[in-house]
């Protein structure tokens, strides 16, 4: 036992450190976003989006809930998690000033503009990607209570025009999240290797 | 100390691994997702529910469209079983229950209390909608007529059809909650509802019952709640 602790603990101080808000903040959005997007595949089919009745149902594997009371009991009990994790989030980001130190600023965009280091580049473009999609997730929110509570959020609803424009809203912010996940880890493999991923869920 | 390990045994860890991922497998396959939903909703429909009556405004009506927003072709028509065919000649809308004045009303009673008109987006569980026009008589006018006594909250509506239905007092006596018996500017059609239908636009298309026959006031809700609610669906589905 003793002779394996100092190589463990110098592994250990090699994989950068990250706060436990971060990290939990990481955990949750993933499960309660994955949960959102079967439940809500599946909510879809009732009518989809796109073709009404008639339209391309998503196959039965991706979707959570069994049939569309089931995905919407998912969906509007997985949104409490989704939108209270980002609330947590966004308050601890804002009184730690974590928004200024670790989200995107004027220097990277400088970076990505003129810079000619292809680290600070790269480092530079994931910020970029990871602070664009904290708009889409709070977009998200927003086209779902537009619908969920259109009659009470009726000045919400009418933001977006016709039901319609609100559903598609709504629904494109699925794709972009998917795409977001796959961009945001290939980034961060390039930024930091698989260390930088391992210490954002371990 | 270290636990009692033999390859024939599980540890600790291990079958606690393997039954959260099991756990995980029966929760997201197929059939065990029914079942683990209505659980899970036994859990959260009360807490949304809450959020849901913190949200209703009794008495103020939401804003409505101008009549150049109607949709026309976007109410989509469902039905769970039949459409009953009723002569509305001799058709009777029964209110009764916890009620001073039990009463029966034609469909020539009905017209003659006030036309309440109302253009409002009819949203459906299925996720589709339609800005529609509906004309009829404020629920809270036949409340006022038959006097619901101190203790009733509930309020039941049954349909010619065999559908069923119930609704929380304050939301049946919204000023935009009407029993109508006109569609778009026309006399509401068969597949519609006619004579008679529950329309509002605090509540999912589901909670609107076609053909009704009969408004009960109740103090309590019975276990059957509604078709679809009895089927898995919210009860207070409002909007």
């Amino acid at each position: 036992m003793s002779a394996s602790e100092p190589s463990k603990s110098l592994k250990r101080s090699s994989i950068p450190g990250q706060a436990v808000l971060a990290k939990t903040f990481h955990w949750v959005n993933l499960i309660s976003l994955v949960m959102m997007i079967a439940s809500g595949l599946q909510i879809y089919n009732a009518n989809p989006v796109f073709g009404g009745r008639a339209g391309w149902h998503f196959p039965k594997v991706l979707l959570l809930g069994g049939w569309l009371a089931g995905g919407r009991h998912w969906h509007f009990a997985m949104m409490w998690f989704f939108a209270i994790n980002l609330l947590v989030y966004g308050l601890y980001i804002a009184l730690t000033r974590r928004w200024q130190r670790r989200f995107v600023s004027s220097s990277d965009i400088q970076a990505l503009q003129v810079g000619r280091n292809p680290k600070r580049k790269m480092y530079a473009r994931h910020r970029l990607v990871y602070t664009a999609i904290i708009p889409v997730l709070l977009l998200a929110i927003a086209t779902g209570l537009a619908m969920y509570k259109p009659a009470h959020l009726y000045w919400l609803s009418g933001l977006f025009g016709s039901w319609q424009t609100l559903r598609i809203v709504h629904f494109m912010t699925v794709p972009i999240v998917v795409l977001f996940t796959v961009v945001h880890s290939l980034l961060a493999l390039k930024v930091g290797r698989f260390r930088l991923i391992k210490s954002m869920f371990s | 100390m270290y636990p009692i390990q033999s390859p024939r045994h599980l540890t600790r860890r291990q079958l606690l691994q393997w039954s959260g991922l099991s756990g995980m497998g029966l929760l997201l396959g197929g059939c065990g997702a029914t079942l683990f939903s209505d659980r899970l909703n036994q859990v959260v429909e009360p807490l949304n529910q809450t959020v849901e009556e913190l949200l209703l405004r009794p008495d103020s009506p939401v804003p409505e469209f101008p009549i150049s927003a109607i949709e026309p072709d976007k109410l989509l028509i469902n039905t769970f079983d039949v459409t009953p065919q009723i002569d509305p000649t001799t058709f009777r809308l029964t209110l009764n229950g916890e009620v001073n004045y039990p009463m029966q009303l034609s469909m020539a009673e009905l017209q003659t209390m006030p036309l309440t008109s109302m253009v409002i987006r009819h949203v459906c569980v299925e996720g589709w909608a339609a800005i529609v026009q509906w004309g009829g008589v404020r629920l809270r006018d036949l409340a006022t007529l038959v006097q619901p006594k101190p203790g009733v909250r509930y309020v039941y509506f049954e349909s010619a059809d065999g559908y069923y239905e119930s609704w929380d007092l304050a939301s049946s006596l919204h000023p935009q909650t009407l029993m109508v018996y006109q569609k778009n500017g026309e006399p509401l059609s068969v597949d519609n509802g006619a004579p008679i239908r529950l329309a509002s636009p605090i509540k999912l298309g589901y909670k609107q019952s076609k053909w009704v026959t009969r408004i009960f006031f109740t103090n309590h809700l019975l276990s059957q709640k509604g078709y679809w609610e009895d089927r898995g669906y919210e009860w207070f589905a409002g909007l």
